[in-house]
């Protein structure tokens, strides 16, 4: 019996021990990983998106809140005034969520591009959509415009990847939306 | 200080853990398409199996023998947490390239090899010896057969080119077969160098890996 409490105690207070120390070092690096995640995995969809700047948009990222929603926007500023916007938004794909950048020109509300961070499309297939033919054709379009043909827009979807096209476009009306409802905010957020 | 130093080195050659020991053989054979990610997976292995051996050194006579095995796997695994979260945080491209391997060291056999045969019996001092001279090993062993790997398949050893012009990369040598072939053909060397040393010595040549006991304990010495 003694033996018994003895295994209990110990292991209860190694575990408890490790339980603690690695909430304490996940607390103290967590705002790093975030820093090298938006750095290593978003940066290249977000220089992509946006128009030419002279800041750094992930430092100078803003959290915004919409219908209960967080989202991160990162801005492009030239010479301090505001000349793009960039968030991202994730669409239903074929293999998972397909998280897409959209950038938007704070000036005509049109969309200045967007880009593809994360997805597990079908290599070959549905994976076209993150490649420059497709998603290039999204720059300087309308929020009308950005959707698929087949949906009255003006967007040719990846032949064979219906799927995946149309989760993209989902992200970007997404995305669309969310920008519609901060408009307001965003223009003054980083004067 | 002599005992220091045997306990050091033993990991350096005579039990170099993938070749002599043939443990931890997952990560060798997944991670050493190149020479920088076989370090960079020994240098986190030599972290761990230290920390590892020590407080597992410094608990052993208050962890009740029946559960001694789940205490050094968490013992292990939150060590490997740490390393995962450093190494995120500090080493991103990395973190990329080494992936699901960076847990996976918590059932590296090594760890938990040298935590049963080794630290569970010896004082803390000895047990730092043996984690950093088998970690050492296991690093120097990774590097050498990414370099091998990446010169003979991508043409470059560290991100460097270094074959003349013409040469034709073996892509199948970067692949997942190349581990293999390759790490057979380096046994047979290790094994045929043994034999040698043991013949020199007038010595009988041994099959395999195997030499003594006292970096196993498995049967207990039966």
């Amino acid at each position: 019996m003694r033996e018994m409490i003895k295994m209990i105690v110990v292991l209860s207070v190694i575990c408890g021990i490790s339980g603690v120390s690695l909430a304490a070092l996940k607390s103290v690096t967590a705002p790093r990983i975030e820093e090298q995640i938006l750095s290593y995995v978003q940066a290249p969809a977000i220089e992509q998106v946006l128009a030419a700047h002279d800041n750094n948009p992930i430092r100078d990222r803003k959290i915004f809140t919409v219908q209960d929603q967080q989202v991160t926007i990162f801005p492009a500023l030239k010479g301090g005034s505001l000349v793009g916007l960039a968030f991202e938004t994730s669409g239903q794909g074929y293999g998972g969520d397909i998280g897409v950048m959209v950038g938007f020109d704070p000036e005509s509300g049109n969309l200045s591009g967007i880009g593809i961070t994360t997805m597990k499309e079908t290599p070959g297939v549905g994976s076209k959509v993150s490649k420059h033919g497709f998603t290039s054709q999204f720059h300087g379009m309308t929020a009308e415009q950005a959707r698929l043909k087949s949906g009255g827009g003006e967007v040719n979807a990846v032949a064979g990847a219906t799927i995946s096209s149309t989760g993209t476009v989902a992200a970007v009306q997404k995305a669309v939306k969310i920008y519609n409802e901060l408009r307001s905010k965003l223009t003054t957020a980083w004067q | 200080m002599s005992r220091l130093w045997k306990e050091f080195s033993k990991g350096l050659w005579k039990d170099l853990p993938p070749f002599k020991l043939v443990l931890g053989l997952c990560p060798v054979l997944a991670v050493t398409s190149t020479a920088e990610n076989g370090f960079g997976m020994g240098m986190a292995v030599i972290f761990v199996l230290t920390l590892s051996n020590l407080l597992v050194s410094l608990v052993r006579k208050i962890i009740p023998a029946k559960v001694r095995i789940a205490c050094f796997i968490v013992i292990a695994a939150s060590l490997v947490v740490a390393v995962e979260l450093l190494m995120q945080a500090y080493a991103f491209p990395l973190y990329q390239q080494l992936g699901i391997f960076v847990p996976l060291i918590v059932v590296n056999c090594i760890i938990l090899g040298r935590a049963e045969a080794f630290a569970s019996k010896n004082p803390p001092l000895l047990a730092i010896a043996d984690g950093l001279g088998m970690g050492m090993g296991f690093t120097m062993s990774l590097t050498f057969l990414g370099g091998l790997r990446e010169v003979l398949g991508h043409g470059q050893l560290f991100g460097h080119t270094v074959v003349w012009d013409g040469f034709e990369p073996l892509s199948f040598m970067a692949a997942a077969p190349g581990a293999f072939v390759t790490l057979g053909i380096l046994l047979a060397l290790m094994n045929f160098f043994t034999n040698l040393q043991r013949k020199r010595k007038g010595l009988a040549p041994v099959d395999g890996p195997t030499h003594d006991c006292g970096s196993c304990g498995v049967c207990g010495g039966r």
